[in-house]
C-alpha cells in the first residue's frame, strides 16, 4: 500500500509517483508523503506529550557507512538548520525505506564532538601529534603545486589516490583520467579481489547479483543477512523469500553468525574447503544428469573446453557432456567432507538442495572464504559453477552478473584515459589481479620500486586496515619514500595520524556522489547530498560552497577536486581545467550543480521524462527523492538483442564475437575488450552476451592459460595455505578467521558513532569450547595468538558457535592513538609503541577507553572500556599470486598468555613480515603473456588506460 | 482503539536497527534503551543456533506501572498506548518495579520515567514508531488488536504467538511470532560468562549463577543492564518504619495491658516512631531522582498507588506519635489507653503497607508473598521491641516493663523467623519467587542471610528468653541491637533478591 495523493507541495507540482517503499500498516503510515517533506511538521518527541511542533524539511541522501548506499531521509530543522535524525528514503528502489543500525547512527557521526572541524597541517614529526590549523588555500596550493611538478616532470606514477570505501561512481575516475595519472589505487585486495576473479574468469563482469526476493535457494558463503554487500536491500528480499516464498536456505560459514541462525542447513566446513565441497555438489549435478542442457549448450564455451582439454575427442555437446561429467567425477561427497571435515551426508543434503533449485538459485559469496585463502577465487568460481549448471543466470530467482543491475553515468566532456601503467600498482607478478596490489605498496617501495610525491588516503586507514600495519608505518614516516601524505577523511584515523595534511570531508550527509549498486534485479541511480545545503538552498539562504553548509570548514570532495585540479592546471595549458569548466558557462569553474544537472539531464535514460511528469527539471528531482530507478525487473541481459548502433561496423570473429576494429589507441571499456560489442550464436541470434572475450560463460579460460596457468583453467580446487592438511593441531596450531563483520559496525569507519559503540564493544576470540577445555581455558583468559611474525595478546570467548579447529576474532575493533590530539575517545584506547634497532615493534595500551567530557554529555556516560586487539598488525601480507587478494586468514598457535602479557599487546618482527612478503611473491608467474601483453584486456582495471598501455615496452 | 506490536522472530536477523533508531528518535542517552534486541545462543556444535528477541514495552491492557505510578506520570491513552510525562514523574521508580519485563529506565538526563510509548508523538502525525519503519525485514507489525481485520490482528489470528511473562496477567500487547522460549522467559537463559560482543553487567552476571533454565546450553548473549531499581534506602526505610511502628505499639500494648513503662512508653517510644517515620520520609525523599518533585505525592495523587497512600500513612502514623507524646505529657493517664487502642491501626499500617506497595511491584515475584504483610508486622514487632529493649535497659526500667518488651520481642523474632522460614521454602507461586528465595536461602545471598539475618535473631531470641520475666535487662538490649543489624540486613537481602530475578 502506498501514499497516492496528489500533490500540492512547493516542489512536485505533478503527480506524485508510488514510492517503493512507502507502507501503511492501516491508519499509519512509515514515511510523510513526498509533497509535505519541504514543509513537514513534526512533535518533539522529547516534550511528548506536550505537543511541541518544530518545521523540518526532509531531504534525502545516502548513507555512507557500509558499501550498500541505502537511501537516508534527513531530518533538517528550518529554525537553525540542525540535522535532527536521518530515517530511511522510502523513494529508493533498493533500501525501500528501510536501514540497519547503521544508517540511523549517521546522527551520532555528524555530532561527534571529536570531528575534525578544520584542514590541519602536520607541525612536528609525522605522526607526532601535533598539528596547526591550516588554510584550505595553503593546502590547495602546496598540493596542487606538488602534482603539477610530478606532472610536468612526468612523474605521473608519483601520485596516487589509496581509496578505501569508494562510496561514488565515476569521480575519481574522471579526476586522474584529466591528470593523466594512472594513480587509482583501491582497497580491493584487502577486500573482494578473490571473489571478483573468480566471477570475472566465467563472465568478465566481477560480482554476483542474486535475485533473492524470486529465488527457491539461497545458498550464501558468509553472514549476507547481517553484514555485508548490501546487507540491509539483500536482508529484505532474502526473508522475503524465506517466509513467503519458502525458499531455501543455506548458509556455509565455519562461525555461526545471525545468517547462519537462520538457515535451513549450516555447514561449517573447515575454512578452505568450500570449493571441494562445490564442486562436489557440481558432480553430483552432472552426475545426475540435473543441469540445464540447453542453457549450457548456449552460453558455455564447451568448444573450447573441448579443444584444449579434450583435442581428440569428437566436439559435440553430448560428448562435451561426458567429458565434463568424467573430469568432476573426482568430486565426491567424500572427498569433500574429508577436506571439510564435515560429514559426507551434510554436503549430500546440500546437493539435494541445489538440485531442487530449478532455475532459481541465488549465490553469494563476496569476501570470508574468498577473501580467505590461497586460491580462494576458485571458490566464487565453484559457486557461480552451481548457478551455470543449473542454468540459474540472469534468471528470476537466480544469480545476475553486477553489471546488468548496475548504472554509471558520466559526466559531461569526458577525458581521454591515459596512457601510463603504474607497476607500483598493478606490477608484472599480477598479470591476473582483479585490483590494484595495494597493500603490496610499502613493500614495493621499500625495495625502491618507486616512490610517491603525493599519496592521498581518501576514507581510508590501511596503517589500521590493511595487514602488516607496522610496514605501513615504516613506508608512510619516510619523507624518502612519501613526500606529502594528504588525508581525506571526516574522522580521526591511525593513518590520518600520520598525514601531513588532514583534510576533514563531509560525513553522508554533506557530501555529494552519484553511485549505484546491485541490490536486486533492477537499476537505479542514487545522489547523495549535503542536506542543509540543499535546505538553504530552499529557504533561499546563501553560501559560497559546501563549506558553508558543513559544520566548521568541513568541505566536500567533489568541489575539493575541482578547484585543485584548476590550481593544478591554472591557465588550460595542461589540458586538465577544462574537463572542469562548466557546461553552461563555457571558460569558468564548474560548480557541483552543474556537474550534476548536465549528468542528470544527459545521461540518466528516463530521468527527464520522470521530473517532466512532475513539472520538475532533472536536478530538481534528483534533489527531492536523491535516486531515480532506472530499470526495473532486469533478467536475462546476455539475450539482449543488439541495436543496429551496437552492431554497426562489427563483424563476427570465427567464434562469432562481433568487434569493430580497434588500433592500440583504442581504450577497453571498464570491463571488456575494446571493440567487442557482443555475439552471434549458433542459431543466427545477434546478442549482447558476456564479457569475456568469447563473450560466453568461460568455463574454460584462455586468459588463464596464457597468463601460465593452464592447470587453472576451469574451475577447480586450490588446497588452502590453511587447509586442514596443513595444520599441526598436535603443535596447537589453528586457523583464525579475523574478518568477520558484526551487524553494527563498519571497518574503522563507524567509531564515533556512540549508539553503535554501545551496542558492540568488546572483541573476544571465538574459540569453539572443545578446544579451550582442552587447553585449560575458559572465557575471559588472557591468551597469545602467534602467527608467522608476531603475536598478540586477548581474552577468549569458549562457544559453541564456532568449529573445532577455528577461532575467530571480528574485524571493527583493536582502535588506537599515540597522541590525545589525534584518535577519537569513543573507541580507541592509548599506547605506547616502540620499535627496536631490529625491526622489532611493540605496541602496548596505556589505557583503554574511557568516559570523557565533551560538548556531549554522553560521552562522560561511556561504560565500556574495551578498545580490542588490532590483530590486523600481526598479520604478513599474503598475496593469493593469481588474484592479488590478501589471504586473510592465519594460521596462528593459541596458548595461554605468559608473564608480563597485558591485554592487547602486540609484537611484529618486520623483517619476518617482509621474508613472508617475499615467500609469497615467490608463488606468482610473472607476466607479460607470450604477446607481450601486461594482463588480459577485458579484465576489470579502474581508470584503464589506452590499449597500448597493456603491451610492455609501446 | 488498541495499538499493539506483533514482532516476527521468524525473518529478525538481530541487527539492531529498531534499537538505534529509537535512541535516534527519542535521544536517548547512552547506556539506556527502549527497545533492545536480545540473543540467546544454545546447542552443541554442529548443532548450535542463535535465537533473537526484540524487547520492549508490552503496552499491557492492565498495566501494573500505570497502576503503582504515585503521580499519573504513566497513564493509558484512548488507543491503548500506555504513555508517559516526564513533568509529572517524580523519579521514584516504583513503575520500574511494577513492569515485570524490564521496560523503563530512568532517564540519565531528565532523571525521571522513560520507555516506549509507541512513539506516540508520530502516531499523533500518523507515523508509525520509528523501530518499525526501520526494521529491514519489516520484522515489527503495528496496529489496531481490536480491529479483527487490522494487518496485525490478522497476523496474530493466522499464526501462533506468545507474549512474554503470561503468568503475570498484565495483558501484554506485544505478541511474539515464532520466537524461541528461552528468548522471552529470562530464567531459561541465563548469561553465562560474557556476551559475544559487550560485556554483561555484572549484576546480571552474578544473578544468574542462581538458575538454569531447561535446556542447559541456552545462553543470553546479549542484552542490556537493568541495574536494581531500589538499593540501601529502601531496605533502611523498611528497618526505620517497622521499628518505629513496633515501638509505638509496644508503647500502646503497655498501656492497653496496664504495665507502666514510664519515660520509656510516654516519650521514648513516640520519639522513636516519630523518628523512624521521619527517617522513612527522608530516605523515600532522598531515594527519589527528582526528590524537589516529592509534593507531587500530594498534589496530583493516583489513589491507586500505594506509594501515595504509604505517604499518608506515615503522615497519620506521625500525627499518632505526636498525639501519643502529647497525651502522654499533658493528658490524663486514662486519655492514654484510649489513644493506645486508636494508635494500633496507624502502627499496623505502617509497619505492613509496604506490603500493599511491594505487592503492586508486579515485576518483583518475590515481594508478592502473602506472607509480606504478618511478617512485616512481625519485623516491626521484632524491632520495635528491641528498640525499646534498649532503652529498657539504659532507663533501668522495672521488671514488668522489661518483661513486657521482652515477650514482645521474643514473639516478634519468633514469628519473623517462622514466617521467613515459612515464606522463602515454602511452596512459591511463580519460578521467578522461586529463583528469588533460592538465592537468599542457598545462592549469592545465602552467607549474608544466614550468618548475617537468621543466626544473630535465633541468638537474640535465646538471650532475649533469659530475661522473660523481665529480670536481665541488658540480654534484652543486647538482643534488641542485635535484632536492629540483622534486621536491616534481612531487608537488604530481600530488597536485592527480589529485584536480582532477570525480567528480560
Amino acid at each position: 500500500m502506498t501514499t497516492t495523493e496528489p500533490s500540492h507541495g512547493t516542489q512536485a507540482r505533478g503527480p506524485v509517483p508510488d514510492l517503493p517503499g512507502a507502507r501503511s500498516h492501516e491508519h499509519l503510515a512509515n514515511f510523510p508523503p513526498p509533497e509535505t517533506w519541504d514543509h513537514h511538521v513534526a512533535y518533539d518527541a522529547k516534550a511528548h506529550p506536550r505537543k511541541v511542533a518544530r518545521e523540518f524539511m526532509l531531504i534525502p541522501t545516502t548513507c555512507f557507512n557500509c558499501e550498500s548506499a541505502c537511501g537516508l531521509l534527513a531530518h533538517v530543522a528550518k529554525d537553525d538548520l540542525t540535522i535532527t535524525k536521518l530515517e530511511g528514503n522510502p523513494a529508493h528502489p533498493g533500501s525501500r525505506g528501510r536501514n540497519c543500525a547503521k544508517g540511523p547512527a549517521t546522527v551520532n557521526q555528524l555530532t561527534d564532538p571529536e570531528r575534525i572541524l578544520y584542514p590541519l597541517r602536520r607541525a612536528g614529526e609525522r605522526g607526532g601529534g601535533q598539528w596547526e590549523r591550516c588554510s584550505w588555500d595553503d593546502a590547495l596550493d602546496d598540493i596542487a603545486a606538488r602534482i603539477r611538478s610530478a606532472i610536468l616532470e612526468d612523474r605521473r606514477n608519483e601520485v596516487l589516490y589509496h581509496v578505501g570505501r569508494p562510496g561514488e561512481d565515476g569521480f575519481a575516475e574522471r579526476f586522474l583520467q584529466a591528470w593523466g595519472i594512472d594513480g587509482h589505487n583501491s582497497h580491493t585486495n584487502i577486500c573482494s579481489a578473490g571473489a571478483r576473479l573468480g566471477y570475472t574468469l566465467w563472465g568478465g563482469y566481477d560480482r554476483p547479483s542474486p535475485d533473492y526476493a524470486n529465488a527457491k535457494v539461497i545458498l550464501l558463503l558468509s553472514s549476507h543477512l547481517e553484514t555485508g554487500h548490501y546487507f540491509n536491500p539483500h536482508a529484505q528480499r532474502i526473508m522475503e523469500a524465506k517466509n513467503d516464498g519458502s525458499a531455501k536456505l543455506v548458509v556455509i560459514d565455519p562461525r555461526m553468525s545471525n545468517t547462519a541462525a537462520h538457515a535451513d542447513l549450516w555447514l561449517a566446513p573447515w575454512p578452505g574447503s568450500e570449493a571441494a565441497i562445490l564442486l562436489a555438489v557440481a558432480g553430483h549435478l552432472l552426475r545426475t544428469g540435473q543441469v540445464d542442457r540447453a542453457y549450457l549448450r548456449r552460453w558455455v564455451n564447451w568448444e573450447t573446453y573441448l579443444e584444449r582439454l579434450h583435442p581428440d575427442a569428437d566436439r559435440d555437446f553430448d560428448t562435451f557432456m561426458e567429458r565434463l561429467t568424467d573430469d568432476y567425477a573426482d568430486f565426491s561427497f567424500e572427498f569433500a567432507a574429508a577436506e571439510a571435515r564435515v560429514p559426507a551426508e551434510k554436503i549430500a543434503e546440500l546437493a539435494d538442495i541445489v538440485a531442487g533449485s530449478g532455475d532459481a538459485l541465488s549465490a553469494h559469496i563476496w569476501r570470508s572464504a574468498a577473501a580467505g585463502n590461497l586460491g580462494g577465487w576458485q571458490v566464487a568460481r565453484s559457486l557461480f559453477f552451481l548457478n551455470v549448471l543449473t542454468g540459474s543466470v540472469g534468471t528470476p530467482g537466480g544469480t545476475s552478473p553486477n553489471g546488468w543491475d548496475k548504472f554509471i553515468p558520466h559526466a559531461f566532456d569526458p577525458p581521454e584515459a591515459h596512457e601510463g601503467w603504474n607497476e607500483l600498482l598493478w606490477p608484472r607478478e599480477y598479470p591476473l589481479s582483479t585490483n590494484e596490489l595495494s597493500m603490496l605498496l610499502p613493500h614495493f617501495l621499500n625495495e625502491g620500486r618507486g616512490k610517491l610525491e603525493v599519496y592521498f588516503s581518501r576514507v581510508y586507514n590501511p596503517i589500521w586496515t590493511n595487514p602488516d600495519g607496522f610496514t605501513w608505518i615504516e613506508a608512510l614516516t619516510d619523507p624518502g619514500r612519501v613526500g606529502l601524505h594528504v588525508a581525506l577523511t571526516p574522522t580521526w584515523s591511525e593513518t590520518a595520524a600520520f598525514a601531513d595534511y588532514v583534510l576533514p570531508m563531509g560525513h553522508s550527509a554533506e557530501r555529494h556522489d552519484t553511485h549505484s549498486y546491485e541490490t536486486h534485479a533492477g537499476r537505479w541511480l542514487g545522489f547523495r547530498q549535503p542536506v542543509r545545503r540543499v535546505a538553504m538552498d530552499k529557504l533561499g539562504r546563501s553560501y559560497d560552497d559546501t563549506r558553508d553548509s558543513n559544520p566548521g570548514e568541513v568541505w566536500e570532495e567533489n568541489e575539493f577536486w575541482f578547484e585543485l585540479s584548476w590550481r593544478i592546471d591554472p591557465d588550460g595549458s595542461l589540458g586538465i581545467r577544462r574537463h572542469f569548466e562548466s557546461p553552461y558557462r563555457p571558460g569558468e569553474k564548474v560548480t557541483v550543480d552543474e556537474y550534476y544537472r548536465w549528468m542528470f539531464e544527459n545521461r540518466v535514460p528516463g530521468l527527464p521524462e520522470k521530473a517532466a511528469e512532475q513539472d520538475m527539471t532533472p536536478m530538481e528531482y534528483m534533489r527531492k527523492y536523491g535516486v531515480v530507478e532506472v530499470a526495473r525487473d532486469l533478467y536475462r541481459q546476455d539475450e539482449r538483442p543488439l541495436t543496429e548502433a551496437e552492431v554497426e561496423g562489427a563483424e563476427p570473429d570465427e567464434k562469432g564475437v562481433l568487434r569493430r576494429p580497434t588500433t592500440d589507441e583504442s581504450t577497453p571499456p571498464l570491463v571488456g575488450e575494446a571493440g567487442s560489442v557482443g555475439v552471434r550464436l549458433e542459431d543466427g541470434s545477434t546478442v549482447a552476451g558476456w564479457l569475456t572475450p568469447s563473450r560466453k560463460l568461460e568455463l574454460y579460460s584462455q586468459s588463464m592459460a596464457d597468463f601460465g596457468w593452464p592447470e587453472h583453467a576451469t574451475p577447480g580446487y586450490i588446497r588452502s595455505h590453511v587447509a586442514h592438511s596443513r595444520i599441526d593441531a598436535e603443535k596447537g596450531e589453528m586457523v583464525l578467521v579475523p574478518t568477520f563483520r558484526l551487524p553494527t559496525l563498519i571497518h574503522t569507519r563507524s567509531g564515533n558513532a556512540k549508539y553503535l559503540n554501545e551496542i558492540s564493544n568488546t572483541h573476544p576470540v571465538w574459540v569453539n569450547a572443545d578446544d579451550a577445555s582442552q587447553r585449560g581455558l575458559r572465557t575471559g583468559d588472557l591468551v597469545r595468538v602467534t602467527t608467522r611474525i608476531g603475536y598478540y595478546v586477548a581474552r577468549i570467548w569458549a562457544t559453541q558457535g564456532i568449529r573445532p579447529g577455528v577461532i575467530a576474532m571480528s574485524h571493527h575493533m583493536g582502535r588506537w592513538r599515540l597522541h590525545e590530539s589525534d584518535g577519537s575517545h569513543w573507541v580507541s584506547g592509548s599506547v605506547d609503541l616502540d620499535r627496536s634497532d631490529d625491526g622489532v615493534w611493540r605496541m602496548r595500551y596505556t589505557s583503554g577507553v574511557q568516559a570523557f567530557d565533551s560538548d556531549d554529555p554522553d560521552s562522560a556516560r561511556i561504560d565500556w572500556d574495551d578498545p580490542g586487539v588490532h590483530q590486523n598488525l600481526t598479520f604478513p601480507v599474503q598475496p593469493d599470486p593469481w588474484s592479488g587478494m590478501h589471504c586473510w586468514l592465519q594460521q596462528v598457535r593459541l596458548t595461554k598468555a605468559e608473564d608480563g602479557d597485558r591485554y592487547g599487546d602486540i609484537e611484529v618482527d618486520v623483517g619476518k613480515s617482509r621474508e613472508v612478503y617475499q615467500e609469497w611473491l615467490a608463488k606468482t608467474r610473472p607476466g607479460p603473456n607470450a604477446e607481450g601483453w601486461r594482463r588480459p584486456e577485458f579484465l576489470m582495471r579502474p581508470v584503464k588506460p589506452k590499449r597500448k598501455a597493456f603491451k610492455v615496452g609501446s | 482503539m488498541k495499538y499493539g506490536f506483533a514482532i516476527d522472530q521468524r525473518t529478525c536477523i538481530g541487527c539492531h536497527a529498531c534499537t538505534v533508531a529509537c535512541k535516534t528518535e527519542h535521544e536517548i542517552p547512552v547506556g539506556q534503551f527502549r527497545t533492545w534486541v536480545k540473543y540467546v545462543d544454545s546447542g552443541t556444535f554442529p548443532d548450535s543456533t542463535r535465537d533473537f528477541a526484540v524487547m520492549r514495552c508490552n503496552h499491557c491492557t492492565d498495566a501494573p506501572c500505570i497502576k503503582v505510578c504515585p503521580t499519573n506520570a504513566l497513564f493509558k491513552r484512548d488507543d491503548g498506548i500506555v504513555d508517559f510525562d516526564g513533568e509529572s514523574c517524580i523519579g521514584c521508580k516504583s513503575c520500574m518495579q511494577g513492569c515485570p519485563y524490564d521496560a523503563i529506565y530512568i532517564d540519565a538526563e531528565s532523571n525521571t520515567a522513560a520507555k516506549c510509548n509507541f512513539c506516540a508523538h508520530r502516531v499523533d502525525e500518523g507515523l508509525e514508531p520509528a523501530c518499525v519503519t526501520v526494521c529491514p525485514t519489516h520484522s515489527i507489525w503495528v496496529g489496531d488488536l481490536e480491529d479483527e481485520d487490522s494487518g496485525i490482528s490478522r497476523l496474530i489470528a493466522a499464526n501462533e504467538t506468545m507474549v512474554r511473562a503470561p503468568d503475570q496477567n498484565t495483558g501484554p500487547n506485544v505478541f511474539y511470532l515464532g520466537a524461541e522460549r528461552a528468548t522471552l522467559d529470562p530464567l531459561e537463559a541465563p548469561v553465562r560468562d560474557t556476551y559475544l560482543w559487550a560485556n554483561p553487567d555484572e549484576h546480571r552476571l552474578a544473578a544468574s549463577q542462581d538458575f538454569i533454565g531447561e535446556d542447559p546450553t541456552a545462553a543470553t548473549t546479549l542484552n542490556t543492564a537493568h541495574p536494581r531499581p531500589w538499593g540501601w534506602r529502601v531496605a533502611t526505610y523498611l528497618w526505620a518504619k517497622g521499628m518505629a511502628g513496633g515501638a509505638l505499639f509496644v508503647a500502646a500494648l503497655a498501656a492497653i495491658v496496664g504495665v507502666p513503662l514510664g519515660a520509656l512508653g510516654d516519650v521514648v517510644a513516640p520519639v522513636l516512631a516519630a523518628a523512624g517515620a521521619a527517617a522513612t520520609g527522608l530516605l523515600l525523599v532522598w531515594d527519589l531522582k527528582r526528590p524537589e518533585r516529592f509534593y507531587y505525592l500530594f498534589t496530583q495523587p493516583n489513589w491507586g498507588s500505594w506509594l501515595v497512600l504509604g505517604g499518608y500513612v506515615l503522615l497519620v502514623f506521625g500525627l499518632a506519635a505526636t498525639a501519643w507524646l502529647a497525651g502522654a505529657l499533658l493528658g490524663p493517664d486514662s486519655l492514654l489507653v484510649w489513644l493506645a487502642w486508636l494508635v494500633l491501626l496507624p502502627c499496623a499500617l505502617v509497619a505492613g503497607y509496604t506490603a500493599f506497595l511491594f505487592g503492586q511491584a508486579e515485576g518483583r515475584d518475590l515481594w508478592q508473598s502473602r506472607w509480606l504483610f504478618p511478617h512485616l508486622l512481625a519485623q516491626a514487632l521484632m524491632a520495635g521491641a528491641g528498640a525499646m529493649g534498649i532503652f529498657a535497659w539504659l532507663l533501668g526500667v522495672g521488671p514488668d516493663g522489661v518483661a513486657l518488651v521482652t515477650r514482645a520481642f521474643v514473639v516478634g523474632g519468633v514469628l519473623h523467623l517462622a514466617i521467613t522460614v515459612v515464606d522463602l521454602f515454602g511452596g512459591h507461586s511463580t519460578r521467578g519467587a522461586a529463583v528469588a528465595a533460592h538465592m537468599i536461602v542457598g545462592g549469592r545471598y545465602a552467607r549474608l542471610f544466614w550468618a548475617g539475618a537468621v543466626a544473630p535473631v535465633v541468638v537474640a531470641v535465646l538471650v532475649a528468653l533469659t530475661s522473660w520475666n523481665g529480670g536481665a535487662a541488658a540480654a534484652v538490649a543486647v538482643a534488641g541491637m542485635l535484632s536492629q543489624v540483622a534486621l536491616v540486613i534481612y531487608e537488604t537481602v530481600y530488597v536485592r533478591a527480589g529485584q536480582d530475578v532477570p525480567l528480560s
